[in-house]
């Protein structure tokens, strides 16, 4: 068995068109983690062309800037012209002009704020200068903390976090039970076609050959399931588009699991209808009743993350098949009991239990049955016997 | 010794195979004849527990084939089939291993193999790179890279040039001769009975003919005279008692006698027509012992 699952994964290993699926699929990820903190970091830095250079300016724009987690380079020009043209140019946000902001069009509200405050710093401490208070007294006077901000309900940020995990968490959950699902299905289709699947049954049981297969593959699968958790995690906590990382990660660790369940329950269907056709050109019309459950699993769970509590979501979390893509959404929201949880498991247990077994039933009984598609019927009947 | 016990098989209202029954002695090489549908795949398949027997047993030195006795057996199955996309040596090496032998015997093995049958192929050339012959070539190393004990082959010549043959033919003798029992179906009876020690005709799921070559050529009820009378009038044979004329051809007769012994009786009524120059009892051809059998 590990001889076949291991046959299996270095097939997938030298097989250009897999290794550059998963590459494009890492890259993909990395990219989703990485942009928004691209972006995300733009916003919040700024250029500012001052004319002339009014004492104290520079470093009240720092101290604010500094306050509402901001960063403005500011550069000193001569004169109004050789700041419009700066601007014109794009090589500054904003200018300020002794008591007027120039922009092209608007302000961002942040740097607004920023040249606000610090523009009042500056003229109120020339003032209180000029009405001979010590510059040092100022400073003091002006060092004010920003007042908090005390949310009422504190945990809104966090899952709304956790709802982005559980979706981008789901979304690589269906995508890879279909891909990998896929994968099991045309590597039983290509040894039936190829019809090596009769010598391999003449020193091997078919459940043998099909175990190997589907936990050679199925490691593949949690492999990239891994990585991609891992790079995409971590690539989101490095960046600090998280702030949240354990929750993170318990959703990355909930989400294997549930590959793992989801996986047999799909690999012994996908498994067993590709048992039933000889050709490649077959095997999607007995593969569709399974892919619509899939699709249907996938909408179901999308949906379940707008409305977690709702009946919908509540039952399809329970019923096999569906429960792997629903039920992290459901956690994630953090509305499930534990007994929910272990009775999602379990049901999705015996199911996967009973499907693996029909499942190698029908597999087993069509296997050697070629030509036309067999009929379910026949291969039960054929392995019974 | 390698024994098919009363086998039967029903596919079902169909009884594919009747009782059949034979064995098949360690080093003997053992031609198994039918015409298309009569049985013989699905016989060698019962062996490799690909299909399963409704009655009888299939057994290998006595003991009952199950799945430890089959790894020691090669098969070359008739619809060939091995991953396209594999190499011929990784391929043969996984079977070897499949079949429980150690990773480097099995690459050994393989390679030892692919170089004995001529296989051609770059280093890196998957199987489906390969020409057909040589496809076939590695379909036969695969039934051999393990060693086995047993050799069951089904259809192994068709589609191959008469060098080929003669190559495959090499590779099965030398195992055969080393004690492994092979068993083997074809259509090409002249080869048959070239190199089988053992022949089985099987016709509707039941053995009609069983034996070496030489014993069922030599079976009394098969047997043909043959006159040469070139004076005799046409019809001469037809004549005499006890006797069907098989064929009557320019004063030749083929002649089948009731009772072979009286074939002195035959001789005098050939000479009562004049000259004759030939008088013989012919052995038949396997194609000729396959046709009357099938006829049945």
């Amino acid at each position: 068995m590990s001889l076949i699952a291991r046959r299996e994964v270095m097939a997938k290993l030298r097989d250009k068109g897999f290794l550059i699926s998963s590459a494009f699929i890492a890259v993909v990820i990395l990219a989703s983690a990485l942009l928004p903190a691209l972006f995300g970091g733009d916003d919040s830095t700024y250029d500012v062309g001052v004319v002339g250079d009014p004492a104290g300016f520079e470093e009240a724009v720092a101290a604010q800037a500094d306050a509402l987690g901001a960063k403005v380079d500011v550069s000193a020009y001569p004169g109004a012209a050789a700041a419009r043209a700066a601007l014109e140019a794009e090589d500054i946000d904003a200018a300020v002009d002794g008591d007027q902001i120039l922009v092209v069009t608007s302000v961002d509200g942040v740097l607004q704020q920023i040249l606000d405050r610090a523009y009042a710093g500056v003229i109120a401490a020339e003032r209180l200068s000029a009405a001979g208070i010590d510059p040092a007294e100022v400073a003091t006077a002006f060092d004010v903390p920003r007042l908090d901000v005390v949310s009422l309900d504190s945990d809104a940020q966090r899952d709304q976090q956790r709802q982005v995990i559980a979706i981008v968490g789901v979304s690589v959950l269906y995508g890879l039970l279909i891909l990998i699902g896929q994968y099991v299905a045309m590597g039983v289709v290509e040894e039936k076609s190829s019809r090596v699947v009769e010598l391999l049954l003449s020193t091997i049981r078919p459940w043998q050959l099909l175990a190997g297969k589907v936990i050679g593959l199925g490691l593949l699968g949690l492999a990239q399931l891994v990585v991609i958790g891992v790079v995409g995690v971590g690539a989101a906590i490095s960046l600090d588009v998280l702030t949240v990382p354990g929750d993170a990660i318990g959703t990355l660790a909930q989400v294997i699991g549930w590959f793992l369940l989801g996986y047999g329950f799909y690999a012994a269907t996908f498994a067993a209808g590709a048992a039933l056709v000889s050709r490649q050109e077959d095997l999607q019309t007995v593969l569709l009743p399974t892919i619509g459950v899939l699709v249907a699993a996938f909408v179901v769970a999308i949906q379940a993350v707008q409305n977690p509590d709702g009946p919908l979501a509540v039952v399809t979390s329970f019923i096999p098949g569906l429960s792997p893509l629903v039920m992290p959404v459901r956690t994630a929201a953090g509305e499930v009991a534990w007994w929910e949880l272990v009775a999602s498991i379990v049901l999705m247990l015996l199911a996967t239990v009973a499907l693996v077994r029909l499942g190698g039933r029908i597999y087993a009984g069509a296997l050697l049955r070629s030509g036309g598609r067999v009929r379910i019927k026949e291969a039960l009947a054929e392995s019974a016997s | 010794m390698l024994e098919f016990d009363s086998v039967s098989k029903a596919y079902g209202p169909k009884q594919v195979l009747d009782d059949l029954s034979f064995n098949v002695r360690p080093g003997e090489m053992f031609g198994f004849c039918g015409a298309n549908g009569a049985g013989k795949t699905t016989t060698m398949r019962i062996a490799l527990g690909l299909v399963r027997l409704d009655r009888g047993a299939v057994r290998w030195q006595g003991r009952d084939v199950d799945l430890d006795v089959r790894r020691r057996f090669g098969y070359m199955p008739e619809e060939r089939g091995l991953y396209p996309k594999m190499r011929a040596v990784e391929q043969l090496t996984y079977f070897g291993m499949l079949h429980g032998m150690a990773g480097r015997v099995a690459a050994r093995n393989a390679e030892d193999l692919l170089e004995l049958l001529g296989v051609k192929q770059g280093p890196r050339d998957s199987l489906e790179k390969l020409s057909l012959g040589n496809q076939q070539k590695v379909q036969l190393a695969a039934a051999l890279v393990h060693d086995p004990e047993v050799l069951i082959l089904d259809e192994p010549f068709s589609g191959l040039d008469p060098v080929g043959v003669d190559a495959l033919t090499d590779a099965l003798l030398a195992r055969c001769r080393n004690g492994v029992p092979v068993i083997f179906s074809s259509h090409q009876l002249d080869l048959v009975e070239r190199v089988c020690d053992s022949v089985g005709i099987i016709n509707h799921g039941r053995m009609v003919a069983v034996g070496s070559v030489a014993e069922l050529r030599e079976r009394e009820g098969s047997r043909q005279l043959r006159i040469v009378a070139p004076d005799a009038a046409p019809g001469w044979a037809a004549g005499v008692p006890g006797v069907r004329v098989l064929s009557e051809q320019a004063g030749e007769v083929l002649l089948e006698l009731d009772d072979p012994t009286r074939d002195q009786e035959v001789l005098a009524a050939a000479q009562r027509t004049g000259r004759v120059q030939h008088f013989s009892w012919r052995a038949p051809t396997l194609t000729e012992l396959f046709r009357e059998a099938v006829a049945v």
